[in-house]
């Protein structure tokens, strides 16, 4: 039974930066604008909060500034990509490779194998108990003890819903990304739209960076986000892109990445092994999900996307 | 003249990323209050202006002119095959473990039969991205991205538990036998393994410019629905691609393990890896093989200076991870586009009392 509960708990706590990445990226992929960046932004949001509060000493000045900074990533992302029409793919790669090597420079400036604000931060202080809930066996592991960014992830695939698909700008975002040239013509601009896709991604990607480092663990080593940024763009392909299908994708992720440690406890030797769960099953359902959107396909030869 | 301005026009589009990259980077180690003249100085002078250095430079050169290339035919097909750093540490450990447990064979075929396990272990791995990509329309990018993590926990487990050397500190397998090393030449740190290098890359500039697949690769790159619809077998030309990539990325990986490593750490491919910095050279080279050559030996010189920025400033060798990420983000854009032609730039300075629009 404590298993069962840790592995629904672990589930929560993993797919948490992986929603909100997903979320974040959502809307630039709407607009059509492949945004590579993602594991970058999140790095950066990683990097920036645990630096910020190290500097600052105050937990939530520390994720603002993160934010901020974030943006301006984006910020560059979206001139380089949108304003100087470039390969989006390249870079968003450069943004990767810079965030990575930068975090590591400031790290081995200021001569530190990490950022530890364990001191700053009460990590179990941040973790909200649901009275009532608490108690009951399942749920109370699935519902309650997680950070305040943690339920705010899991409220915003409701909100991100009502934005893509009720609102003004929500159509706007979609109408750029399927039509550039027809929103054109009816007076939106395109550029703004997609501009603000992407902070919006920048955003949601300082949030999931700051939830990945400084609340739950207080700590920042190098290269922490390991890949979520890309997990999280396997599940934005996987789901089509539609806010909920995305976001249970990346729940999927998440469940792997909890089965894989908490059956690790058992596997002795070979649990090394089991952190290569949560890629290959990316690799598998990226295959399942395409397997079965070609098999109706009866157009000869090859055919991009 | 239109040829003419297409060169000068390519020159200034990598110059002019790489100038503003630098500027950048030295931005930056000013605002660590170091100077950054003097590091720069250090990086080149150490890496280009000595025999020793220049020599230092090539051998480190090596891997990156094949992982640069290995990139560089996938990107020039418009396939983004990230793989080649999943290769490149997967064709360096398998080659090790031969290297170290295949025991009794002269040095000459030891050294083949370890390049060849290399090669294979790298064809292999991209063989499953390509059959995905080929036959069900997977996005390869993400699926050689998540594999190149998986690459990681296999070589992780294997290296912390079967082929782990108990006497050394760290993790770490058995280091090759001297069979399968390659020896230096007069004491320099070059090896025959540079020679392997330029001959695969004699090889690729035939390929690239002279042969039908690479007119193919070209092709399906521009536009692969039009390609097939001329009759190119796409699906067939994308698993080639995928495998040539793959051989030269795991015998990039093999190579670098037997001529500088000689046994395989966790941190074998340093930091970024070779896969990324071939990206970078990729890039700088315009996918290119000269320029991907050229753009090879210019960053080799940088990472080898940059072990010795330590030496004389406060200065972290991560430096070059950072100018390689500027760079990336920087030569993403093309400055000046297709339409832009510096001759009648040039002709408008010296006729300004004419204002006929020559971009017409």
């Amino acid at each position: 039974m404590s298993l069962l509960s840790s592995i629904l708990y672990d589930m929560v706590y993993h797919s948490a930066p992986l929603i909100l990445a997903v979320l974040g990226g959502l809307f630039a992929h709407k607009a059509n604008v492949l945004n590579i960046g993602l594991e970058g932004m999140m790095l950066m949001g990683a990097f920036s909060s645990t630096l910020f509060v190290f500097l600052t000493g105050s937990l939530w000045v520390g994720i603002l500034l993160s934010v901020l900074v974030t943006l301006i990533l984006g910020l560059i992302f979206s001139f380089f990509g949108i304003t100087m029409k470039s390969n989006f793919i390249i870079t968003g790669f450069g943004i990767n490779i810079f965030v990575l090597a930068l975090s590591s420079f400031i790290l081995k400036y200021m001569q530190m194998a990490n950022i530890n604000v364990s001191s700053i931060v009460d990590v179990t202080g941040l973790k909200i108990n649901i009275p009532v809930i608490k108690e009951i066996p399942l749920l109370g592991s699935l519902l309650s003890g997680h950070t305040v960014i943690t339920y705010l992830s899991f409220i915003l695939i409701a909100v991100t819903s009502i934005v893509m698909y009720s609102t003004k700008f929500g159509v706007y975002v979609r109408v750029v990304g399927e039509n550039e040239e027809a929103a054109k013509s009816v007076g939106i601009n395109s550029t703004t739209v997609k501009y603000a896709a992407v902070l919006i991604g920048a955003a949601l990607c300082a949030f999931a960076g700051a939830n990945l480092a400084v609340e739950r663990m207080a700590l920042f080593t190098n290269n922490m986000t390991a890949g979520r940024g890309f997990i999280a763009i396997a599940a934005i392909y996987c789901g089509q892109a539609r806010p909920l299908k995305s976001s249970i994708y990346a729940i999927i992720f998440g469940l792997a990445k909890s089965l894989a440690i908490n059956l690790a406890l058992f596997a002795g030797p070979i649990s090394g092994l089991f952190e290569m769960v949560p890629y290959l099953m990316i690799v598998i359902v990226l295959f399942i999900v395409s397997a079965v959107e070609t098999r109706h396909n009866t157009i000869r030869g090859f055919k991009l996307e | 003249m239109k040829k003419n301005d297409t060169i000068l026009k390519n020159i200034f589009n990598v110059v002019f990323p790489v100038a503003c990259a630098f500027v950048l980077g030295g931005i930056l180690i000013a605002a660590i209050g170091e100077n950054p003249f003097l590091t720069y100085w250090v990086m080149i002078q150490k890496s280009l202006f000595s025999v020793d250095g220049l020599l230092k430079t090539l051998h480190f050169a090596s891997p990156l002119i094949l992982t640069g290339l290995a990139i560089a035919i996938t990107f020039k097909a418009n396939i983004f095959n990230m793989g080649v750093e999943g290769a490149a540490v997967l064709g360096g450990f398998f080659a090790c473990v031969v290297g170290f447990t295949v025991k009794g064979l002269p040095t000459v075929l030891h050294i083949a039969v370890c390049l060849l396990t290399g090669i294979v272990v790298g064809m292999l791995f991209s063989l499953i991205p390509a059959l995905l990509k080929a036959y069900f329309n997977v996005n390869e990018m993400v699926v050689t991205l998540m594999m190149n993590y998986v690459v990681v926990e296999i070589v992780k487990f294997l290296s912390q538990g079967v082929f782990k050397d108990p006497s050394s500190g760290y993790v770490s397998t058995y280091p090759i036998l001297d069979s399968a090393m390659f020896k230096k030449i007069f004491n320099s740190d070059l090896t025959v393994f540079f020679f392997i290098a330029l001959l695969v890359f004699a090889v690729m500039y035939v390929v690239f410019k002279k042969s039908k697949l690479g007119y193919e690769i070209k092709a399906i790159g521009k536009n692969p629905e039009f390609s097939e619809a001329t009759g190119m077998r796409v699906k067939n030309k994308i698993i080639i691609i995928m495998l040539i990539s793959g051989a030269i990325g795991g015998l990039a990986g093999s190579g670098f393990l037997m001529s500088e490593k000689y046994r395989f750490t966790m941190d074998f491919s340093g930091s970024p890896g070779l896969g990324w910095d071939g990206m970078l050279i990729a890039l700088l080279g315009s996918h290119n093989p000269v320029g991907i050559l050229i753009a090879a030996i210019f960053y080799a010189a940088l990472k080898t200076g940059s072990e010795y920025i330590g030496v004389f400033t406060n200065v972290p060798k991560d430096i070059v991870g950072v100018i390689q990420g500027l760079l990336i983000l920087l030569l993403s854009v093309k400055f000046l586009n297709e339409r832009f032609r510096f001759s009648n730039k040039i002709r408008f300075l010296f006729k300004k009392s004419s204002k006929t629009d020559f971009n017409k």
